[in-house]
């Protein structure tokens, strides 16, 4: 619901800030600001998106059309919650191929089976 | 590979092996102070070190071209659509003083959920792709090493692919970028949870590359209806980024705070502005400032805009400041032009060798009105958080409303920007991590298996791109048709054939710009100034601006239009000047001969300023090499000058015609040739005249043997006499 107009309440609303120094004041501040961060710290560490897996995919050596192709493959089996580049490690550890080769494999339909956790 | 200051830009080389190209470092670049730095007559307080090569200010030939350089790294934004074409423009920059090169994206980019590759056109900006950062990359350490002063170069993390931006950003060596999720969410409409989560990623990417965060709070300024009311929620928008960055682990140094002073005049610019500027530097004590200029006001007057850019950079130097960005002053009225990027950096640079040492002379009240409103604005924004957090935290504040509303916080007009926080563009990806979640690379956030892995999280399979360069994958073109290559044979064939055409934005755009002044009513003498535009021969003429001077008496317009035409090269006739020479060559001819000059300024004109220049020890002039300078004053008769040039056995009439009107400097050039012609002494004479209106072909013309203009110095002059005198 869309917040009403109101007029500047300035004095009434301010008054308990009234008494604090400038150095109080900004420790008000800066302590409002963490509580208002807090919980979007917590979502960002246990959420991830497809961004975010593509851009381990880059970092682990894959061109952004290869991290593209095997993330949107990866969402459509509901498997970015495991980590695209766990995935793909582990499927290399198994196979004791190189991660790129892996991916290559994926990326041609091959293994997707064994991805499932 | 390296430029010369005599050759274009050769965007084949640049393009030339992009795939090998690695950046030469990492990371974000400051200037270095060089305290008390004595420079020509001056020594500056809050100067840093020289360029090797630069365009010095054009008052600067007063003081012997001394091209002093702020303590302030300097901004200026590029994006024609071409990155091509602005690599050209970012070289012009550096060399008027830019150490930081800010590339905009191309409309829409922030909604692409994915990196783009190869060199398509952009609109409004660049597509910012792999291989457009690497050649930009390129070509800035090039232009470093000509100017000598490390270049940063930025762009931006923010839409749907944030973290790849990132990592993109530090695999390739961009030195800053803009990050904020609120921008996201406000201005792009991108899903809440996204931008984050996204945020997160990115920001960790940014924080060990290195890279300078620069937050996105500026735009409430440009989009707020009455923007100095805004400042309120600016503080609480700084303080949203601020935390969220520090809470992923930045350090306080990479993080920028983007502060654009709120007002421009005819508003009380500096009641307004300062005291926000001044509360936001004390709650952001130990963070650093990137202050933008104006963009909310600005109309289609660039002199007006300036002003206003002049008044913005004052209060960089009235509070602290480390990046002075700069606004092209045509932003209000087209994309920006490349002259118009260097008009802004004259701007910052003029305005800031101004006030160096400012703040040795004065101090900011600490009672008053300043201190009143500084506090008033804390406790405003003090009052905001309080109601999020009562509200029930940042979703449900945005969901109903709570930012970018135009009252003056705690009012409230009900027209703020609302977003629901599950829906937007990229609602509905944000998957939850799982226990076994794992991400085997560096600079990852939050949750993941690999994270306690020793060494590094990317240890098991030899090493992520971040560590290990050689494991990025390079992508050149994705688009046969839409690429650089393609876009570089048309005007590559031009030059090839030596054509030139006016540019202000792209290569070939022929694009020119006519001033004029109409004595008509406006609507009629805006039809009027775009007739005679049309009949000057320019394509598509447009008014860019327009200025009334009266509503009967007439007013004075800009028109855009197009120049269809190609000059040829080698049918222009060119006169390659001369070199000076050197002073110790000069004084060994004159000073044994006792040369005579008689000089003055002829005709009814009292001004002798610039010759006084040319002529006088303490300024440089001839005097110096031994010349024997008779100098006989003002509005003097051209008579009165060869008889004494006779009296004194002068060899050398300098004449000086500063202002003329009605092309008597041209008469009084054919008078004195004539009158010296009439009384049989022109063979023994060398005639010279100088003067602002005055060229060496106007002057030849007129039967001197030699003119000098603007911007000339004694050795120019003292050069030309030696080598007639001596006969070489």
């Amino acid at each position: 619901m869309r917040l009403r107009r109101r007029p500047d309440d300035l004095a009434a609303r301010g008054e308990h800030l009234r008494e604090l120094s400038d150095e109080e004041l900004h420790a008000r501040f800066w302590q409002l600001a963490g509580d208002v961060v807090a919980p979007l710290l917590d979502e960002a560490r246990t959420r991830t998106t497809p961004s975010i897996e593509r851009s381990v995919l880059l970092r682990m050596g894959f061109s952004s059309v290869e991290a593209a192709e095997l993330v949107t493959r990866m969402a459509e089996r509901h498997l970015l919650g495991h980590g695209a580049g766990r995935l793909i490690l582990e499927l290399a550890q198994r196979r004791a191929i190189a991660v790129r080769e892996a991916g290559q494999a994926l990326l041609e339909g091959r293994y997707w089976e064994e991805l499932t956790p | 590979m390296k430029l010369l200051p005599d050759e274009p830009l050769d965007v084949r080389e640049v393009l030339r092996d992009l795939a090998h190209y690695r950046p030469r470092r990492r990371g974000w670049t400051w200037r270095r102070r060089v305290p008390d730095h004595a420079l020509g007559p001056f020594v500056y307080r809050d100067a840093s070190e020289d360029l090797t090569r630069s365009v010095p200010l054009a008052a600067a030939h007063a003081f012997g071209d001394i091209d002093p350089q702020s303590d302030l790294v300097i901004t200026t934004e590029i994006a024609s659509g071409r990155f091509e074409d602005d690599l050209r423009r970012m070289r012009m920059a550096a060399w008027h003083g830019a150490d930081h090169i800010m590339v905009i994206r191309t409309t829409g980019q922030s909604h692409i959920d994915g990196l783009l590759e190869g060199t398509p056109e952009g609109v409004g900006g660049v597509p910012i792709t792999r291989k457009q950062i690497r050649a930009t990359r390129k070509a800035l350490d090039a232009i470093e090493d000509e100017v000598g002063r490390p270049i940063n170069f930025h762009s931006y993390v923010s839409g749907l692919a944030g973290p790849e931006m990132a990592v993109l950003f530090a695999e390739e060596g961009v030195n800053g970028a803009h990050q904020d999720p609120q921008y996201n969410l406000l201005y792009r409409n991108i899903n809440l949870h996204r931008s984050f989560v996204d945020a997160a990623e990115a920001k960790t990417v940014l924080s060990d590359g290195g890279i300078l965060q620069i937050d996105g709070a500026h735009n409430a300024n440009a989009t707020a209806k009455e923007a100095w009311k805004v400042t309120p929620e600016l503080l609480v928008q700084h303080a949203i980024n601020t935390a969220f960055s520090r809470g992923v682990g930045m350090p306080s140094d990479q993080i920028a705070l983007s502060t654009v002073p709120p007002t421009a005049p005819p508003a009380p610019k500096l009641r307004l502005d300062l005291p926000y500027a001044i509360a936001l530097r004390e709650v952001f004590d130990g963070y650093r400032f990137r202050a933008q200029q104006n963009t909310r006001y600005i109309e289609a007057d660039t002199r007006e805009t300036t002003v206003t850019h002049v008044l913005d950079t004052l209060i960089s130097r009235l509070t602290a400041t480390d990046i002075q960005s700069t606004i092209t002053p045509d932003e209000g009225r087209n994309i920006p032009w490349h002259y118009n990027n260097v008009a802004g950096l004259g701007t910052a640079r003029q305005t800031l060798m101004g006030l160096d040492g400012l703040m040795d002379l004065v101090e900011l009240r600490s009672e008053g009105p300043l201190r009143e409103q500084a506090r008033e604005i804390v406790e405003r924004a003090v009052l905001f958080l309080e109601e999020i957090l009562e509200m029930g935290g940042y979703a449900t504040a945005v969901e109903a409303g709570q930012f970018v509303d135009s009252g003056y916080f705690p009012e409230r007009r009900s027209d703020g920007i609302t977003r629901d926080p599950e829906s937007g563009v990229g609602a509905g990806t944000v998957v939850p991590r799982e226990a076994d979640y794992g991400a085997p690379v560096c600079s990852h956030f939050g949750a993941n298996v690999y994270a306690s892995r020793e060494p590094k999280a990317c240890s098991e399979y030899g090493g992520c791109t971040l560590c290990e360069s050689e494991k990025i994958r390079y992508v050149d073109e994705l688009d046969p048709e839409d690429n650089v290559e393609a876009r570089l044979a048309a005007p590559l064939a031009e030059r090839a054939r030596g054509l030139l055409r006016p540019e202000v934005e792209k290569a070939g755009d022929g694009v020119v710009c006519v001033t004029l002044f109409v004595p008509e009513r406006s609507q009629v003498a805006k039809e009027a100034a775009l007739e005679m535009v049309r009949h000057m021969g320019l394509a598509n003429p447009e008014v860019i601006s327009e200025r009334l001077l009266h509503p009967s008496e007439g007013s004075v317009f800009e028109v855009r239009g197009v120049f269809e035409h190609a000059m040829k090269i080698d049918q222009l006739e060119i006169r390659e000047r001369e070199e000076a020479l050197p002073h110790d060559e000069i004084e060994a001819f004159a000073r044994p001969r006792e040369i005579h000059v008689v000089a003055a300024t002829v005709g009814e004109d009292e001004h002798s300023v610039g010759l006084q220049e040319i002529l006088d020890l303490k300024h440089g002039g001839i005097e110096r090499y031994g010349f024997r300078c008779h100098a006989l004053g003002t509005s003097v008769s051209l008579e009165r000058l060869l008889d004494a040039a006779r009296e004194h056995d002068a060899s050398v009439v300098l004449i000086s015609t500063m202002v003329t009107h009605h092309d008597v400097h041209k008469e009084n050039m054919r008078r004195l040739h004539a009158l010296a012609v009439e009384r049989g002494v022109r063979d023994g004479l060398l005639l010279v005249s100088g003067g602002t209106q005055v060229s060496d072909e106007l002057a030849r013309e007129c039967g001197m043997d030699a003119g000098f203009g603007r911007g000339t110095r004694g050795q120019d002059v003292a050069s030309f006499l030696v080598r007639r005198l001596r006969g070489s």
